[in-house]
């Protein structure tokens, strides 16, 4: 949890982007977690227990393997996966629930909220849930129960509730919704597991120093595997969070290309996608000022993607500074080319992504022309596949 | 000056209290809202909120959710809220008009709301951003246009005086940790603060939230300035819209008056 810069500032924004837009109720429950956060995260217990639970129960470090047949495909440069699908549970999403469970333990917090979109981060809460022994209700689209049916049923087996949101779009972006609401009225012994780098300060920034276990990480495995940094880590974005993870230990590391992956759904120029940062503008959306899908009168745009974990129409704030000041680069891919990239890699490298992350493999095609035989390009492997069976094998017509 | 400064300056010197009726603009449709605005205003309601549709409503129930959802469905903007108030005020030039919303879509119509043709809006509610601020801080600059302010339950001592200060309309005090529309009231817990808030306040304090029924505004308007229905006329709304049937409301809503007075 080293700090690489000193954003965000007090007010909780990154450059103009960030902040705290929530209703009143929930301005006491923000300034506790700040400062509770900021008590613990520079003290060596709670580091320790941190790293403890990370090697112990995730099952951390993550191995930066060598993805020699998908090297080979290309034909320039080297081709280098952090293995976060390794991690315990199949995501990074545990990285950020391992770190913000222990805070609720130290606030004495009864019960445990989430709100998900693939499942992972719903799975993950009830993972560090159960092993507490706290309540906790995991609130999902209704669309992405259909679609994530395999993690619906793993959060219910570890002993939370899940809620399926019905209104709006039924995804990602009500089921965030949900949670606030249900966190608005349960505020006093509920805390709130946000799933990415996303809504009101301090919620960017804690998620951002949780998952940056795997920059911090990479830095190391670079060092010790091929001797310098990377030429570009390649991640892909919903929220934003195993992209920041990966992305922050690097931000004064220059020689490293930082570059993030949206979802394009039917294509950018269809507006049917999931790319705010590609083709969105600023506005306010679950506590934060950043980068988002909206139209003309100001309201919130219908998302779309394959991948129910970048089906959301807003992006960290962080994600949003990055963009202006031009530090990280952000492309999209589409439906198709992330389709196309899951079976690839399946069949390349004997690794089956989850289609999030098949969105940052996809990009290859195109980035791996621009770099010669020397460099060291590393796609961080947010999470498995395994959910995401049932949706692939629809698209290809077959049933299982 | 400002009618809502004005209006709850005239209650107060009568010894009354307020009455404050929500509905959702565009719900069932734009020119309904019309209609439903001079019944509340000849049934009783002092000052009229109107809720501005927005996709993504964190701070209301169910009940309210589904009114927003159903004003979007018509293609409700703040574009056609100020239209439409603007025929309203050809009625009616008393009554005050308070905007309740998000703030993108206040941010997205920074012109509309600096203009404010008229002075046809009195006052704006952002749901979404914390009581010491207003839309002035997020660059809207707005002309006789006042603020109101929500304090919560959970807000603490030091930003209640804060808050409170920043409110030129009036405070809004949310009655309960909740969405609007939900149950829960304290009514001891809800003394004390709104008796804190009065220390620090030069404006009215107002309660709403979770009044359901005649005896919650009763309860609550001995203890406030006045108080906030919104879900259970926005249901009754819901109800009518098929046959277009509001005489329900009118009388509900002259009922609260009366027991409030
Ligand atoms: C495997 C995986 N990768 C990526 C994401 C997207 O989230 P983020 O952008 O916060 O990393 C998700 C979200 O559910 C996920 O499950």
């Amino acid at each position: 949890m080293e700090s690489n810069n000193n954003l965000p500032d007090k007010n909780g924004f990154f450059g103009e982007y960030g902040g705290k837009f929530v209703p009143e109720t929930l301005m006491y429950a923000l300034d506790e977690l700040e400062n509770t956060y900021n008590k613990l995260k520079d003290s060596n217990e709670f580091k320790k227990q941190f790293y403890k639970d990370l090697s112990e129960f995730v099952g951390r470090p993550s191995p930066l393997y060598f993805a020699e047949r998908l090297t080979k495909h290309y034909g320039t440069g080297s081709i280098w996966l952090k293995r976060e699908d390794l991690n315990h549970t199949g995501a990074h999403k545990i990285n950020n629930t391992i770190g913000q469970i222990l805070l609720a333990k130290y606030m004495g917090k009864k019960r445990i909220i989430a709100e998900t979109g693939a499942g992972q981060h719903g799975v993950a809460t009830a993972t560090v849930a159960a092993r507490l022994g706290l309540e906790c209700h995991i609130y999902m689209g209704a669309e992405d129960v259909q679609r994530q049916s395999l993690n619906v049923y793993r959060i219910k087996l570890l002993g939370a509730k899940v809620h399926s949101v019905d209104s709006g779009s039924a995804t990602l972006k009500d089921a965030l919704n949900e949670a606030l609401r249900d966190w608005v009225t349960n505020v006093d012994d509920t805390y709130y597991i946000i799933g990415s780098v996303t809504g009101p300060h301090p919620y960017p920034m804690i998620v951002r120093d949780f998952n940056s276990v795997v920059g911090e990480e990479l830095i190391d495995q670079s060092k010790e595997l091929f001797n310098t940094m990377p030429d570009a880590i390649v991640a892909c974005v919903g929220g934003g969070s195993n992209a920041m993870g990966a992305f922050y230990p690097f931000i004064n590391i220059n020689q490293t290309r930082l570059i993030g992956v949206e979802a394009a759904g039917n294509g950018l120029q269809t507006g049917e996608h999931a790319a705010p940062l590609n083709d969105g503008s600023p506005g306010v959306l679950h506590g934060a000022l950043s980068y988002l899908m909206q139209d003309e009168a100001g309201q919130v745009k219908a998302t779309k993607s394959v991948s129910a974990g970048l089906d959301y129409p807003g992006v960290g704030p962080e994600h949003s500074w990055l963009k202006d000041s031009g530090r990280a680069e952000y492309v999209a891919v589409d439906d198709d080319e992330a389709l196309e990239a899951f079976h690839q890699v399946s069949e390349l490298e004997g690794i089956i992504p989850a289609l999030e992350t098949a969105h940052a493999f996809a990009y290859l095609e195109t980035l791996m022309k621009e770099f010669d035989d020397k460099s060291n390009i590393i796609v961080n492997v947010s999470g498995r596949g395994d959910k995401d069976i049932n949706t692939v094998a629809e698209i290809d017509g077959i049933k299982i | 000056m400002n009618r809502l400064t004005r209006k709850l300056s005239e209650i107060k010197s009568n010894n009354k209290k307020a009455l404050v009726g929500y509905l959702v603009a565009g719900d069932p449709d734009i020119e309904t809202t019309v209609e439903l605005m001079k019944l509340f205003s000849s049934s009783g309601v002092d000052i009229i909120e109107i809720g501005v549709p927005f996709t993504d409503p964190i701070a209301e129930g169910p009940i309210i959710q589904k009114a927003h959802d159903r004003a979007l469905k018509k293609d409700t903007s703040l574009i056609s809220i100020f239209e439409m108030i603007e025929k309203y005020r050809e009625f009616d030039d008393e009554t005050p008009l308070v905007l309740m919303g998000y703030l993108n879509t206040f941010i997205y119509h920074k012109k509309l709301i600096e203009n404010n043709e008229n002075n046809a809006v009195d006052s704006i509610l952002v749901v979404d951003i914390p009581g010491e601020l207003n839309l002035g801080d997020y660059g809207v600059k707005s002309n006789n246009i006042n603020t109101i302010s929500l304090i919560s339950p959970t807000t603490k001592k030091d930003r209640v005086k804060l808050i409170a200060e920043n409110s030129t309309g009036f405070v809004y005090y949310v009655t309960l940790r909740g969405v609007t529309g939900s149950s829960n009231l304290n009514i001891d817990e809800i003394k004390k603060n709104i008796k804190e808030i009065k220390r620090h306040a030069s404006v009215p304090t107002l309660a709403g939230f979770g009044i359901k029924s005649i005896e919650d505004a009763k309860l609550l308007a001995d203890c406030s300035d006045g108080v906030i229905i919104g879900s259970s006329l926005v249901q009754m709304i819901e109800q009518g819209s098929e046959k277009k049937e509001f005489d329900r409301i009118g009388k509900y809503i002259s009922e609260i008056k009366k027991a409030i007075s």
